[in-house]
């Protein structure tokens, strides 16, 4: 499981210098606002908008796109789906299938969607490490329960996916194969995720015997945040301000 | 002429995505019945030859045979087993009998078959009375042992152990080196313990960066002092020649 | 099996949103009336990377191969922490591989989420006879079950009622009874696994199932 989710979080650009915490309030109220768009004539503002992002936090094309690739085949099955069910007028018609004009907007609205709102989901999580992005979620009043369990989630992931892996690795080598749903293959695999269950919690008593002895649960430090200047409220406010522009537009039109 | 090997590797060399050149050009050749200690610094290539070797991994070039016959990546060869360095990686069953008996039946053995195998494989590493246990409850040197019988279950001609006493006790450690003394299998065997290589190989291989640097018998090639020291490692106190009382308090 | 950004309306995702704020905030509440969350946070959140991770296991249903939610196992180990656990799971899910969405992650956490619960509230039902392995096997069988049951049926529930422009309601439904019906052996295979992991897990480590702490068996020796 490599993930390279904040791998380009040193580089340095705008996007990169403006305050961890204004930048979630910006970012996450344009990604709203993206939400409401359903207006054909804003989808090419909106698109814009989102590249203008991208290109601003100088993350590598090759990154943007392998992150887009994945949930890309979601979006495929709708292409297929929704021009062709949804609707009345006929575009084009083949013997029983038909392309309906309803559908095929509704496609058009959803991808431009989809894109907008991922590309400043990943300009905003790429651009800083995301232990900063939790911290600053904390700082801005997330319950410290949901960002303690981040925190600890994020750091076992890697963990234990390496001691999945080692453990799929020896079943294989025990001759262990599943090719279909029975007894035999079932009972492996909930053996080996009860494992994987029963060692992760054998670890986390582990982990907070350790913890506790350095003095874990004790009235937290309060976290020493970034100092806010100027230019990132200014930033914040342009954000705002597109973000609303949006949502008016939206509305009116 | 192959056949006769139970193992040859010619020509292996092996990269992560992150980490080029983890093995260069690895030639090995392994004869039936030898017992080859493979020992070398942290992050020789040690543990990812032995994945080679059991066709866990994809080598970048080169290429491994078993017993005559080449090693594909993925395939099923009951004829080589590997012991994990974490023993945990390796139990995973309800019961210690479950889990010795996963491998056999993976090859489609009968059941009574299965049953003969591993009360035979519990009783050689000494764990029959742990049959019932759940895996996970037991001791470091008791899981140790019980990864070995279910990789013995499966009759392998060759096993690749992987740092066998890593956190053993002085008594497991013991009790597994009287097991491997007595074992009649080829084997390979990766270890920082230098004492037990000394004990149990009649064969070492000294492993740097990917390479294979030196290769003789154990008592020489662990006792040239200078050899040692070039790759990180420190000749084993038992072949210092005790003729000076070193071991004595000094007195002034 | 997540939703993706961009597919549903915005009323749906305050929605969303709004239910997941909802079950949250209870569920903070219980856990922060049951037990010590200092001592329960390190043990929820490795299970819950140890889940995120477990979903990852290809379950083989030939001609291909599923992931399995497993929401209903978590539910039935993670108790109260369950929802904050998926909550947690799914927001690593959308930032890490874009699987789901940001402004999704209300609603999935919602429909993943919720039927987690109810597979807890399954399987507590085992109060009544705790000592009975066969109805410890099947209530972890329900729970599975049930989990992906509902969180599939919820998902087209949603996923048909919000897209398609012009579809009429009878058409409507005949399309989610038919997508759910060619889940039930999703179900089946879900309830099964589940069932078989928590009888493992009776067996190796009952603390995992609410159990009371008994030594652990190498210190008797």
């Amino acid at each position: 499981m490599k993930t390279s989710l904040d791998g380009y979080s040193h580089l340095d650009s705008p996007l990169h210098r403006w305050e961890p915490r204004l930048k979630l309030i910006g970012l996450l109220a344009l990604i709203s606002a993206f939400a409401f768009v359903r207006e054909l004539y804003l989808l090419p503002a909106m698109l814009a908008a989102a590249l203008a992002l991208l290109l601003l936090s100088r993350l590598p094309v090759r990154f943007v796109l392998r992150r887009l690739r994945y949930p890309g085949i979601f979006i495929l099955a709708l292409a297929v789906i929704l021009p062709l069910f949804s609707g009345e007028t006929v575009l084009l018609s083949a013997g029983p299938l038909a392309l309906h004009q309803e559908g095929l907007l509704e496609f058009l609205v959803i991808a431009a969607r989809f894109a907008a709102i991922l590309a400043v989901g990943i300009v905003l999580f790429g651009t800083a490490p995301l232990l900063t992005n939790i911290r600053a979620l904390r700082s801005l009043g997330l319950p410290s329960l949901l960002t303690d369990m981040m925190l600890f989630t994020y750091r076992y992931l890697h963990e234990l996916a390496t001691d999945l892996r080692a453990m799929q690795t020896a079943m294989r080598l025990r001759g262990f194969r599943a090719v279909k749903p029975d007894a035999r293959s079932l009972g492996g695999l909930a053996s080996l995720s009860g494992s994987l269950l029963v060692r992760s919690y054998e670890r986390s008593e582990h982990v907070y015997r350790a913890m506790t002895l350095r003095g874990y649960g004790r009235e937290p430090r309060a976290p020493e945040d970034r100092q806010i200047t100027p230019r990132d409220t200014a930033a914040l406010l342009c954000t705002l301000t597109a973000a609303a522009a949006f949502v008016a537009a939206e509305v009116a039109l | 002429m192959n056949e006769l090997l139970a193992l040859s590797v010619s020509g292996l060399n092996f990269s992560y995505p992150d980490r080029p050149g983890v093995l260069r050009g690895v030639e090995l050749r392994v004869s039936p019945g030898e017992r080859v200690g493979v020992i070398g610094p942290n992050g020789a290539g040690k543990t990812t030859l032995f994945h080679l070797l059991c066709g866990v991994l994809r080598p970048a070039s080169g290429q491994v045979e078993l017993f005559g016959k080449p090693v594909i990546p993925g395939e099923f060869r009951p004829e080589i087993g590997l012991v994990f360095q974490n023993p945990d990686d390796q139990l995973f069953c309800p019961s210690v009998r479950d889990d010795v008996a996963f491998g056999p039946q993976n090859m489609g053995l009968p059941q009574k078959e299965v049953r003969a195998r591993v009360t035979a494989a519990l009783e050689t590493t000494g764990t029959l009375e742990l049959a019932d246990r759940p895996p996970h409850h037991l001791s470091g040197g008791e899981k140790r042992m019980v990864a070995i019988a279910g990789v013995l279950a499966m009759r392998p001609r060759l096993i690749a152990y992987d740092e066998p006493s890593a956190s053993l006790d002085i008594r497991s450690r013991r009790r597994l080196i009287r097991f491997l003394q007595g074992s009649g299998e080829t084997f390979l065997l990766s270890s920082h313990d230098l004492e037990l290589v000394l004990e149990v190989c009649d064969r070492v291989l000294l492993m740097d960066e990917g390479r294979i640097v030196a290769e003789g018998a154990p008592r020489e090639l662990l006792g040239d002092t200078g050899l040692m020291e070039t790759h990180g490692l420190e000749k084993p106190h038992s072949l210092t020649p005790h003729t000076a009382p070193h071991h004595e308090p000094r007195r002034t | 099996m997540h939703l993706p950004d961009g597919i549903l309306p915005v009323s749906v995702l305050a929605a969303g949103y709004a239910a997941t704020g909802a079950v949250t905030w209870y569920s903070m509440r219980r856990i922060g009336r049951e037990e010590d969350p200092r001592e329960g946070i390190p043990k929820a959140s490795l299970l819950t990377a140890a889940f995120f991770v477990a979903s990852l296991i290809h379950i083989p249903v030939p001609p291909t191969s599923v992931h399995l939610i497993l929401n209903g196992l978590l539910g039935v180990v993670l108790g109260w922490y369950a929802f904050p656990a998926v909550l947690v799971g799914l927001f690593f899910q959308a930032v890490m591989f874009q699987h789901g969405g940001l402004t999704t992650l209300g609603v999935n956490a919602a429909v993943i989420g919720g039927p987690a619960l109810l597979a807890y509230g399954i399987f507590r039902l085992r109060r009544l006879r705790p000592a009975s392995r066969t109805l410890t096997g099947v209530l972890g069988f329900l729970g599975g079950a049930a989990g992906v049951g509902i969180t599939v049926l919820l998902l087209f529930a949603l996923l048909i009622t919000t897209i398609p422009a012009e579809l009429d309601a009878a058409a409507e439904r005949t399309a989610i009874y038919a997508l759910v019906l060619a889940h039930v052996p999703l179900m089946l295979i879900e309830g099964v696994f589940t069932a078989m992991v928590v009888l493992f897990l009776l067996r190796v480590r009952p603390e995992l199932l609410g159990e009371k702490r008994r030594p652990p068996e190498v210190a008797v020796r």
